[in-house]
């Protein structure tokens, strides 16, 4: 018991710059807990519920925890050279107690954080959570845009970790994906020559998607996570809030008289003031602590066990060593480009003398315009208060079917991609086997 | 505010509270089964076998020596990475030849000339050298391309000879030679080529001729630059090799290679030679018949062993034969500095004005330094060295002797 | 059971409820410290490598027959190695100081030295170019920063191939010699 009494003063030293003695100090002291900084004071109930947000986001952040701390033991372990990268990911996987957990891990959660950061834009465009409530200050288009941004860096993030093994998966893969880059017009041969730091994937280009992975995109991802957090809770928290004040009337507060210490000295006037939107407060929201951190930590521990448990399931797989004479057949980008590799295969056009290869049209043009259309959409959303923070609201029923049409061919896409798509590229149904491919003996 | 009441209103409350202890649980649960997992690794059980195998044939003091835990094998010079060890623990074991796998010893004669340090397993043994595991290390696994060139092998391809596959691996390094003990399949492949003039049209080993193409490194090759649509049954590089032994045309009907009508065991012999044809990354010193040793002539051969063994064997033992000769001794000197010891008890006499025995016993100038520092002699090895030069002055005398008479 | 519960009043079966829900959180966060427990052991344990791409500890150095007579030193693993007619013995070449590799200097004279009262004659001694400790021929430190004698390690001869086996990891005292 004084164990515990004495855990607790550490944890209450490290956390609180100083320890409440009475009801009001408790009080100023909240503002001063890190934990109550970074939460709500209170968070109302449907913010809090299951169905509409699923947690994706906090699903993704954990995602984003569980790579950092098994990717930084992976970096003791792994060694980015051409001579050693392979053989490095073999003793990992055979011979480093824990390896293939850490490494099978690292890339489950790597697999579906992709996923879930996808399906987190998908919710907040079907609730219209781009979409500023009535909160003073509220800017959620830029959050939204953030939000994409954080989108291609976990993306990259996952397109640079592919090629450190140093397999036929991994050297193919991302082959592959960096010929996409190099068929955009004028620039796309140099941009790839400075990406690869050469004309082949090698030394140079193991070595900046090695330094990539592992502390530029991360550090720009855990800024910008930062950011997207902050300004969540400036935006007046989840926009599933900002809907349940809409039934409210809200309580116009008196200004408050404040005196402030200007330069010229002491000045009259009222203070920084955010409107109270909630007014049955009681009734609609709870605290934070410890209703919000229980629901953290149940979330956290889910996907922990989650994620394990696929990890065990599905082992992850390393191939030949990578080859640059010999390409598998067939050979694919990562999965979540395949939606893109398929249709560059379909989009090479032909007028009169000039062609213009697939590649530019399926893997520059398009995926630009997605993401300038993306960027674009709250902007000309002229929805009113009421589509703010509901699933489907019938005032962009148009919106949501032409987004969810976009995200079906997505995903259709990368079906035939990942699991259609055979040997020379050919189509094959899920029962036909593909034709075996040959092995020396 | 009355929080109790509150509480109780908030439903969800007490189901996250009972989803955090079940998730809790399951996590629990996931953990358990990666430590008893880790704690039982299939190489475990195969080190507890071999230390009660070792008790019950070499005794218990010899068990207590078997080291546990993974064991590597790391050749640098061939970057070869081996964990065979692991589980075949009995390689180097002396009274575990007749074991059963996989703790039977190594034959001892291929294992002399081959160290297991120098080598590893998987350069002569193929299979997957990094893996811990039976099924990944044998090789039968995906996505490995070097499968253990063993029994399970030649059954499959029907190969009488159980050891033949290996051959192949052997001959990377051994392809220069023209016969290799223990290397029948390879031999009898070598023959064929010679026999049947391969070389009027292909380049074999860096000679012969262009009609057909450069055959020097065939074994480089990989398995998808070949046209597998002719093939019935199991397509792999060794099944393309055979059938095309047997009828060239039968693969490539626009062939010009004649169909030599092989046998099942010869084309199998010929697809296993030119498979090997492999650039291997060999530092010289792995090279076979790079001996590292001068040829010695017929008259050096006979000098070393007169030398050696001759009358004068005492002199090239204690290294007196660097600086002086003993011509009638038969002991010639390496470099010849110092006078001709044979007429020793003359010269030291005529030299210093001392007999031999006395200067031998104490000695002055150079043979004081010599014989105090860098070849110190006995007493009884000083005696001895005495009496033998006394022996080579007679010898030397009697052969003027039969100079002058003649 | 479903009698006896309505039968029990509605305190009561709260009561029941509220322990049973106690229990399992009391197994939750026993769980949860467990497995926190062993996923952080997983972790570290990690790093601690199961084999190395060193050269072994233990290894062969060859028959003893093929060994010159008097030193030998071996240079990759910082190791003299002596035959002296029948007896054998190595010394580590590492300077116990800081681990610079000393150097077998011959003397031009024999030197008298004296050691634990008894007298012996030596040729020549170990020099460590780093700080200038010096050793006697059996590896006692007379001079210099160096506190203690080099090393001797464990010679055997292999019983499977004869070869001798010298073990690092086994230390031995000066007046081990290894009779082949």
């Amino acid at each position: 018991m004084q164990l515990i009494e004495q855990v607790k003063k550490i944890y209450t030293k490290l956390l609180w710059t100083w320890n409440p003695g009475s009801e009001k100090e408790s009080g100023d002291a909240i503002v001063k807990n890190i934990l109550l900084h970074w939460f709500p004071n209170k968070i109302s109930k449907k913010s809090l519920s299951w169905n509409y947000s699923f947690y994706l986001g906090t699903i993704s952040f954990i995602l984003f925890m569980i790579l950092t701390i098994t990717g930084m033991i992976l970096m003791f372990l792994y060694v980015p050279s051409v001579e050693r990268a392979y053989s490095s990911v073999k003793d990992i996987e055979f011979v480093i107690a824990f390896g293939w957990l850490l490494r099978s891990v690292h890339r489950i959660s790597a697999h579906l954080m992709v996923a879930v950061v996808f399906l987190h834009m998908v919710r907040v465009f079907l609730t219209g959570a781009y979409k500023n409530g009535k909160s003073v200050g509220s800017n959620r288009p830029t959050n939204w845009i953030v939000g994409i941004v954080l989108l291609l860096a976990t993306l990259l993030l996952s397109f640079t970790g592919y090629l450190l093994p140093w397999d036929q998966l991994a050297y193919w893969a991302i082959t592959v994906g960096t010929n996409i880059a190099s068929s955009a017009p004028v620039v796309g041969e140099k941009i790839r020559f400075f990406l690869l730091g050469g004309n082949t994937i090698n030394q140079n280009a193991l070595i900046r998607f090695y330094v990539l992975h592992v502390f530029f995109l991360p550090v720009i991802v855990l800024f910008l996570f930062f950011y997207h957090m902050w300004r969540i809770r400036k935006d007046g928290g989840l926009a599933a809030a900002d809907n349940e004040s809409l039934n409210q009337k809200p309580e116009n507060n008196a200004p408050v008289k404040s005196k402030t210490y200007s330069l010229l000295g002491i000045t009259n006037g009222t203070s920084v003031h955010v409107q109270t939107t909630m007014v049955n407060e009681e009734e609609n929201s709870v605290s934070s602590v410890p209703h919000l951190l229980r629901r953290l930590w149940l979330v956290t521990l889910a996907t922990i066990a989650a994620t394990i448990l696929l990890a065990i399931l599905f082992a992850a797989p390393l191939e030949e060593a990578a080859n640059p004479s010999v390409t598998p057949n067939p050979a694919k980008a990562p999965w979540y480009f395949l939606w893109l590799q398929e249709i560059v295969t379909d989009t090479t056009l032909k007028l009169g003398f000039i062609t213009i290869n697939g590649a530019f049209i399926g893997g520059i043009i398009l995926p630009t315009v997605l993401i300038g259309l993306a960027i674009w959409w709250p902007y000309r959303d002229r929805s009113g208060l009421n589509s703010v923070g509901v699933w489907f609201s019938p005032e962009r029923k148009k919106q949501n079917y032409t987004f969810i049409g976009i995200c079906i061919i997505i995903i259709i896409f990368t079906i035939i991609g990942t699991f259609l798509r055979g040997p020379f590229w050919n189509f094959y149904w899920p029962w036909e086997s593909w034709p075996t491919m040959p092995v020396k003996f | 505010m009355n929080h109790k009441n509150m509480k109780q209103k908030l439903e969800f409350v007490i189901k996250d509270k009972i989803f955090v202890s079940i998730a809790s649980i399951i996590f629990l649960i996931i953990t358990g089964y990666i430590i008893v997992n880790y704690l039982t690794p299939e190489w475990k059980m195969y080190q507890q076998d071999f230390t009660s195998v070792v008790e019950e044939k070499l005794g218990v003091n010899r068990a207590a020596t078997v080291r546990g835990g993974l064991q590597q094998i790391y050749v640098k010079d061939l970057g070869v990475t081996d964990r065979c060890i692991t589980c075949h623990m009995g390689m180097e074991w002396k009274g575990m030849e007749n074991v059963e796998q996989p703790f039977r010893s190594h034959p001892k004669e291929i294992l002399a000339k081959h160290p297991i340090t120098k080598f590893g397993c998987t350069p002569c043994h193929g299979g997957q050298g990094y893996a811990t595991d039976m099924q990944a290390a044998h090789g039968f696994a995906p996505f490995w391309e070097e499968p253990l060139l063993g029994k399970e092998l030649a059954e499959f391809y029907v190969i009488s000879d159980k050891k033949a596959m290996m051959q192949m691996n052997c001959n990377t390094c051994h392809r220069y030679d023209k016969e290799t003990n223990g290397m029948s399949v390879i031999n009898r492949a070598k023959q064929i080529v010679n026999d049947k003039g391969c070389r009027a049209c292909h380049v074999v080993n860096g000679r012969g001729g262009t009609v057909g193409p450069d055959l020097t490194f065939e074994g480089e090759k990989s398995a998808e630059q070949f046209n597998y649509e002719r093939i019935k049954g199991f397509a792999s590089m060794f099944t393309w090799h055979i059938t095309h032994f047997k009828n060239p045309k039968e693969l490539v009907p626009e062939t010009v290679m004649p169909s030599f009508g092989f046998s099942s065991s010869d084309a199998q012999s010929l697809a296993l030679l030119v498979m090997s044809w492999k650039k291997g990354k060999l530092p010289i010193e792995y090279i076979p018949g790079n001996n590292f040793k001068d040829v010695p002539s017929k008259e050096e051969i006979e000098k070393e062993e007169r030398m050696k063994n001759g009358p004068g064997a005492f002199f090239v033992q204690r290294r007196c034969f660097v600086c002086h000769s003993v011509s009638s001794l038969g002991v010639e000197a390496a470099a010849q500095i110092g006078p001709d010891l044979a007429l020793a008890v003359e010269d030291v006499q005529s030299r210093f004005g001392r007999t031999l025995d006395d200067f031998l016993m104490k000695p002055t100038g150079t043979m004081e330094v010599v014989l105090s520092t860098m070849l110190p002699l006995t007493k009884e090895e000083r005696l001895e060295a005495i009496e033998k030069l006394r022996h080579a002055y007679e010898l030397k005398k009697n052969e003027k002797k039969t100079v002058v008479k003649k | 059971m479903k009698e006896a519960e309505s039968t029990n009043s509605n305190g009561e079966k709260e009561k029941g409820n509220n322990s049973r829900r106690e229990f399992l959180q009391k197994v939750g966060v026993g769980s949860i410290l467990l497995g926190a427990g062993a996923t952080g052991f997983q972790t570290v344990r990690a790093l601690v490598p199961d084999v190395l791409y060193e050269a072994s500890e233990r290894f062969k150095i060859g028959l003893p027959t093929q060994l010159s007579e008097g030193v030998t030193f071996i240079e990759d693993r910082r190791l003299y190695v002596f035959k002296e007619g029948r007896s054998y013995y190595a010394i580590s070449g590492a300077c116990t100081h800081l681990g610079c590799t000393v150097k077998y200097t011959k003397l031009n004279q024999p030197k008298e030295i004296e050691e634990d009262g008894i007298k012996k004659r030596i040729n020549f001694e170990f020099h460590c170019p780093c700080h200038g400790s010096k050793f006697y021929a059996d590896g006692t430190n007379f001079a210099g920063p160096a506190p203690r004698p080099l090393r001797w390690y464990n010679l055997e001869q292999s019983p499977d191939d004869g070869q001798l086996i010298v073990d690092l990891g086994k230390e031995v005292e000066q007046n081990f010699r290894l009779t082949v």
